[in-house]
């Protein structure tokens, strides 16, 4: 038998065969299996849309649908109207330690956000250490658990989603259109607004909208302050968990509704983005403006405000976890016992955090990457499934996911759950959109014809692949290790669902002491968690300047 | 070493005719360029030997091999690309060295060859540097001496000078030109610069909407062209009804500004016709003149600098032409 499949196709062929048998075995499968769950009835055997409808019924679920969109759509908002200043100010302002802000308004994205809705509590909840402080100056502060928390702190730590996007924009405005404005007689804040904003608004929408799904996911912040508040991830993971007896289908239901809502919004933003998308060859970015002192001071103040009162939750929850705690209650002075208990009872699931990052990003590279490479330079059908296909754990929340894991892989020919591999698997499929964006966004950049070149000289597609495209890829994929090895070790919504016994992971570890108010236990793990996912960032941080400066 | 045969290569994109039935035989040694407008399918044609593009029909052989089915890296051909494509992360020496190694050459003959090659292309010296420490016409030095070491049956150049200026252009291209003939490899070459085409080939191939439009030498397209099309595209040219230039046959006729004099320097069997200059441009080493016939018809004409000769817009004048040199076309 011959094959008579075009000999440049078979190499992308044969990527998009195993991306598909991955993705399909570890995605599609666990999501079907959700859906099935949600349309079966209580013995399993029969069709219904019955779970559907008591669900809807039920006001609890109504309102959990009602504040879960509520607060998302708040934080969304919010976190826009922080940004767009701020991004304007970085692009355009003279703000006085640029680069400081600059480096330190990303690192929220990396530093997990229960972290810092923990930290709010021990900061300004009920029994909190300011609000105990304000308590006897005779100043009452309103309660921080329920909206107001959550999207404060959303606002907090996603807001660098429509920063750093924004700021891109805003530098690739061609500075040319900006005086063509001024030169047909617009003030400069005309200007800005019919010229500027219109060209930026893309990139804005597009980080409001990960802002929106990232909170619609976000498991670990409403469960640490949502307290009677029902949010959706966290009434599926109630149900599936079940204190009183676990619920598939309707749990299943719960899923089924997150991923349409996500997936629904992101169709909305693809529709809506693809009809204004504008072109703009600016070359260099546009000068800054010369303003008065006035606006230098008010920008820079503004700026780093902002970049602080982000990253002061951390800080305060390193300084609290070498204080000392009895039960939940903090005693104001130096002590090293929350570490010792750490050692006690924690350095297991900081070896398993350790290891299941490392071997997370080596998967969700070698799955990731080589798919990252067929959607950008095979231009078929068969690519465009296989992009919407490692796109979609996009759209599905955490808990969603490790819900269908358990469903998928409890019996059957591949039993997981109760180990080590489920946990990692998870992660992999989660990260891989990440990683496809990004080899996807690195191939872009390798000519054609350097592949082409070296194929006529006589190696194959795949040695090609690997002599020349991996090796200039190398950078950009050290980079995406690095921030998926990070978000990894800080990921607890699918952790919590699957975790098992021996294979606890740090974010376990902190999610049971709140549970179980072990404050000082929680406080040491995220002080251990922030070293984790900080030290390899600044590894490579300072790697990449040595490679460039060399 | 081989010759090329095409036969009946058909290529669609859609319901564009990239390629259309094109046969081609190009000999062995042959210096073959594929000239046309850009989206005549030229290139297409190229990366159809090359092996980066399917063919929808047809076949291709290098000598009695056929070889369009067989996969890219399989054909042993050098090709020579538009951007360099040189390995940036590679040495100079390692580019060069890269299809040798492929082709599993005993590590102690790479360095040696990889010398030689260099040596061709007067970049002796300089394996050790990287790609981003050499300048663009240095790159292509490189991506030549890279295909040619592997001495491929066939060499493909594909518009490999139009990223390089204009003086590096000339220079470039007769370096090439002796290449190849030194070494006796058969070229395949795609340009749109007609006078890059004519200044390198033993023969060239105009291509025009996915077809050949005429085959042969440079000097007979140039003065022979079987087409409208292969007469605009050659260089500038008149074209003309015969009647416009007083003729009885109803015909259309290609004159070439040179083949024009002014009257008094002209043969006296050569037909006159009278006009006025309507617009006079001072090229350097030429001149170039519009000149409007009493019947509306204007004819550009193409002469040496006459630095005795005053000429002027709106000088009543008359010229001559080579009635040898007119060429009717379909």
């Amino acid at each position: 038998m011959t094959l008579s499949i075009p000999h440049q196709q078979r190499l992308p062929l044969m990527i998009a065969i195993l991306g598909f048998l991955f993705l399909g075995l570890f995605l599609l499968w666990p999501l079907a299996n959700v859906f099935g769950a949600s349309l079966l009835d209580s013995e399993g055997a029969q069709f219904t849309f019955g779970n559907y409808t008591r669900m809807l019924g039920r006001p609890y679920y109504r309102t959990a649908i009602a504040n879960t969109l509520g607060i998302g759509a708040a934080a969304t908002i919010l976190t826009t109207v922080i940004s767009v200043p701020f991004a304007f100010a970085l692009a355009r302002l003279p703000v006085a330690g640029k680069q400081a802000v600059q480096a330190m308004a990303a690192l929220p994205l990396v530093l997990p956000s229960f972290v810092s809705a923990y930290a709010i509590v021990l900061l300004l909840g009920n029994a909190g250490i300011v609000t105990r402080w304000l308590h006897d100056h005779g100043i009452a502060i309103g309660s921080i658990y329920g909206a107001t928390g959550i999207i404060l702190v959303y606002a907090l730590t996603l807001y660098p989603y429509v920063l750093l996007p924004t700021v891109a924009a805003f530098k690739a405005v061609d500075v040319s259109m900006e005086e063509a404005a001024l030169g047909l007689g617009s003030s400069p804040g005309r200007a800005v607004r019919t010229v500027i904003l219109p060209i930026v608004l893309p990139a804005i929408l597009a980080g409001g909208l990960l802002v929106f799904i990232e909170t619609l996911e976000n498991f670990g912040v409403p469960f640490v302050l949502a307290e009677d508040m029902p949010i959706f991830s966290v009434e599926a993971f109630k149900l599936f968990i079940g204190e009183t007896a676990a619920n598939p289908a309707q749990a299943g239901v719960l899923g089924v509704l997150l991923i349409l809502t996500t997936a629904l919004v992101l169709l909305v933003q693809r529709r809506f983005l693809s009809r204004r998308r504008f072109a703009t060859n600016a070359r260099a970015a546009p000068p800054l403006l010369r303003v008065g002192w006035g606006l230098r001071i008010a920008a820079t103040l503004y700026c780093w405000t902002i970049v602080l009162l982000a990253l002061v939750p951390f800080f305060a929850i390193v300084v609290l976890s070498f204080m000392e705690f009895r039960g939940p209650v903090l005693h104001e002075h130096f002590s090293l016992g929350n570490f010792a208990g750490f050692y006690d009872k924690a350095m297991r699931p900081l070896a398993n955090t350790l290891i299941f990052a490392s071997l997370a990003s080596l998967c969700v590279t070698l799955v990731g990457v080589p798919i990252g490479y067929v959607v950008t330079r095979w231009r078929s059908g068969t690519a465009t499934v296989l992009d919407v296909v490692a796109t979609l754990p996009f759209a599905v929340a955490g808990t969603v996911l490790a819900i269908g894991f358990v469903m998928s892989f409890n019996a059957g020919w591949l039993v997981l759950t109760g180990g080590p591999l489920i946990l990692v698997l998870a992660y992999t499929v989660r990260k891989v959109p990440f990683a496809v964006r990004s080899a996807g966004a690195i191939v872009h950049q390798i000519d054609v014809s350097l592949e082409e070149a070296s194929v006529s000289l006589g190696r194959s597609p795949l040695q090609t692949f690997l002599r020349i495209v991996a090796p200039l890829m190398v950078g950009g994929i050290l980079s995406g290790i690095v921030l998926t090895w990070v978000t990894v070790a800080s990921e607890l919504s699918a952790t919590v669902v699957l975790y098992s016994g021996d294979w606890r992971t740090l974010t376990v570890v902190m999610f049971q002491s709140l549970e179980g108010g072990g404050a000082g236990l929680a406080t040491a793990a995220s002080t251990v968690l922030i070293v984790v996912t900080l030290l390899p960032i600044a590894l490579l941080y300072r790697l990449v300047r040595r490679y460039e400066l060399g | 070493m081989a010759g090329i045969h095409v036969k009946g290569a058909s290529r669609s994109f859609g319901s564009v005719r990239a390629v259309d039935q094109v046969d081609l035989e190009i000999g062995e040694g042959e210096f073959f360029t594929l000239l046309g407008p850009s989206g005549c399918g030229k290139t297409t044609l190229l990366r159809m030997i090359a092996g980066f593009c399917e063919l929808d029909a047809g076949e291709i052989r290098f000598g009695d091999k056929r070889i369009d089915k067989l996969s890219a890296h399989r054909r042993d051909v050098g090709m020579v690309f538009q951007n360099y494509a040189v390995f940036p992360n590679l040495t100079v020496a390692g580019n060069v060295a890269y299809g040798l190694r492929a082709r599993r050459v005993p590590a102690a003959e790479i360095g040696s060859q990889v010398e030689a090659a260099l040596g061709m292309v007067q970049l002796g010296g300089y394996g050790e540097r990287m790609p981003h420490q050499l300048s663009g016409g240095q790159l292509q030095r490189v991506a030549i001496a890279r295909a040619l070491v592997i001495r491929p049956q066939v060499l493909l150049f594909d518009e490999p000078l139009s990223n390089l200026d204009a003086r590096l252009r000339v220079s470039m291209r007769a370096e090439i030109r002796q290449l190849q003939q030194s070494l006796g490899i058969t070229a395949v070459y795609v340009t749109h610069d007609q006078e890059e085409a004519m200044s390198v080939s033993d023969r060239i191939g105009l291509m025009n909407q996915g077809r050949l439009e005429q085959v042969g030498v440079p000097s007979e397209i140039y003065r022979k062209p079987a087409t409208r099309f292969a007469a605009e595209f050659m260089g500038t040219t008149n074209l003309l009804e015969a009647r416009q230039l007083g003729l009885a046959a109803p015909v259309t006729v290609s004159l070439r500004p040179e083949a024009l004099r002014l009257a008094d320097e002209a043969p006296a069997d050569w037909p006159r016709l009278a006009g006025t200059i309507a617009a006079l441009e001072m090229l350097g080493p030429l001149t170039r003149l519009d000149v409007a016939l009493a019947n509306g018809t204007v004819l550009r004409l193409a002469m040496l600098d006459q630095p005795q000769r005053p000429l002027q817009a709106g000088a009543p004048v008359t010229v001559a032409y080579d009635p040898a040199r007119l060429v009717i076309v379909p």
